[in-house]
């Protein structure tokens, strides 16, 4: 049995506790647990962990639990406090023997569709400006890429790298419409 | 430091490239790499941000097939490893269903704005969302099914709609009142004119002709007192009946003859026969519209014998 197994059920109470600690404004703390978490994750993906969520939540549970002993002594940017139970989790997993990744794949037709219907949907959504440029930015094939973003560049009068941040930033704010979407 | 990580950073800002933010997503940076890498992104905002797009871009790119084999794999094994990744892939998928075409590069701009002018009309009445072409469906058949209701159950309408066809195709109609007062008097005379086939004009109604009945005697005084006086119907079509008393009950064929005061004939009736051997009375019709006021007689004469002999008068006036 692995040792996140063994763990107990984070209380509610030690949640709030890790939120109040990270921020005293409760919508500031939320923003900045998501975001630790989103790291957490990254780097973990990276390191080659394939259960990155699992292990993510399992770091956030210990910091949690932690934070009544450390909180009236510690000293400097608490996010970093998250890397170093984070290294020690990994080794733990690392001594875990290998367990075979279960992928589901299921072909969910109606969650495609519903999916395509909110992208219309947030598309609309969009401003005219922003529109055209999503549009063309993904209106390519496998071997024109650079070729049509750099007219696409052109036609708008920006640089390869501005139109790639504009057009990645208007597809962060699809994604999070598109989420919003699928959850109403 | 090496040149390892002069390359791995950029500049002294530290600032990482693109191509090691890829690498760090496909777990391919080395140990001293992805130490410092994980430091700055716990530290800095903007190293946050700028892997965040990295992770959509790099959606992108496996989902339009732009990843060579191996990165397809890594992608698979090191980056498909959370719900929120999961998610970012399936809206790239989206994406390219929704935009990517096989055009080529030399495709010109115009097929591609030809493409957003379609697509813009399309968004235009929101055809785009089968929730809008249902709802638009729907209105266009609760359109039709009021029209046909309206047309079944308001007959004004449908012959409103009707008097508008006909009155186009009516012909046009002949000129007639003057004419009528100049013929008033002739009884023979018939309507010429119609107004419109739809607005019949208005006729007396077809009645049966008033029959006066008139019994003549032959002794009956012919002085102007007492001569017997008939008051025509008004009629055109009306008849006086007379019924001519015969002497001592004779029977057998008769001519009658109607004549004015001045032996202008009027009118003949021939082969008339008593009613009956009792009755002793040879009656005949004379249309009302050919006696006039004024005195008239009837001569009465056999027409059995040949002798043509008369027989009896009678006398009587009109006023």
């Amino acid at each position: 049995m692995s040792p996140a197994k063994k763990l107990q059920t984070l209380k509610q109470e030690d949640f709030d506790r890790l939120l109040a600690w990270l921020d005293p404004d409760p919508g500031r703390a939320g923003i900045l647990y998501e975001r630790i978490r989103w790291r957490l994750i990254a780097i973990l993906a990276s390191r080659g962990c394939a259960i990155a969520e699992e292990l993510a939540d399992e770091i956030i549970d210990r910091v949690a639990r932690r934070v009544v002993d450390i909180q009236p002594t510690y000293v400097g940017d608490k996010a970093i406090y998250f890397l170093g139970v984070m290294n020690n989790v990994h080794h733990e997993y690392l001594k875990r023997p290998i367990m075979p990744r279960l992928v589901e794949i299921v072909d969910d037709g109606n969650e495609k569709e519903t999916t395509h219907l909110c992208l219309d949907k947030c598309l609309d959504q969009l401003s005219p400006h922003a529109r055209q440029m999503i549009e063309q930015y993904y209106a390519e094939n496998k071997r024109a890429k650079i070729d049509l973003r750099k007219r696409i560049a052109a036609e708008f009068g920006i640089s390869l790298n501005t139109l790639r941040l504009r057009a990645l930033r208007i597809r962060e704010k699809l994604q999070t419409c598109i989420e919003q979407c699928l959850e109403a | 430091m090496d040149d390892d990580t002069r390359q791995f950073k950029e500049s002294n800002s530290q600032e990482f490239s693109d191509d090691a933010i890829r690498r760090f997503l496909f777990g391919r940076l080395s140990a001293a790499e992805q130490a410092t890498f994980e430091e700055y992104l716990f530290t800095g905002e903007s190293l946050e941000a700028r892997v965040r797009l990295a992770e959509f871009d790099l959606a992108d790119d496996y989902a339009l097939e732009r990843l060579s084999a191996a990165d397809r794999k890594a992608f698979e094994k090191k980056f498909l490893l959370s719900a929120e990744r999961t998610r970012q892939l399936k809206v790239s998928t989206a994406l390219r269903d929704r935009f990517a075409s096989t055009a080529t590069v030399a495709a010109p701009a115009p097929k591609v704005a030809t493409a957003s002018i379609s697509e813009r009309l399309r968004f235009l009445f929101g055809l785009n969302q089968r929730a809008w072409r249902l709802a638009f469906g729907v209105a266009i058949l609760v359109v039709l099914v009021g029209m046909v209701w309206l047309w079944v159950k308001e007959p004004r309408i449908k012959g409103g709609i009707k008097a508008g066809i006909f009155n186009r195709r009516a012909p046009v109609p002949a000129p007639s009142a003057p004419r009528m007062a100049e013929h008033s008097n002739n009884a023979s005379s018939i309507p010429e004119h119609r107004i419109t086939p739809l607005a019949m004009p208005p006729h007396e109604p077809t009645a049966s002709p008033v029959i006066l009945s008139v019994e003549l005697f032959t002794d009956a005084p012919r002085d102007h007192a007492q001569i017997p006086l008939i008051d025509l119907p008004k009629g055109e079509h009306d008849i006086v009946r007379l019924q001519l008393a015969l002497k001592s009950n004779e029977t057998g064929t008769f001519r009658a003859e109607l004549l004015t005061i001045n032996d202008q004939s009027v009118f003949i009736a021939q082969s008339l026969l008593s009613a009956g051997r009792d009755s002793g009375k040879v009656a005949f019709n004379v249309p009302a519209a050919l006696l006039k006021t004024g005195d008239y007689r009837v001569s009465l004469s056999r027409a059995d014998d040949g002798s043509k002999r008369s027989v009896a008068s009678y006398y009587f006036r009109v006023r």
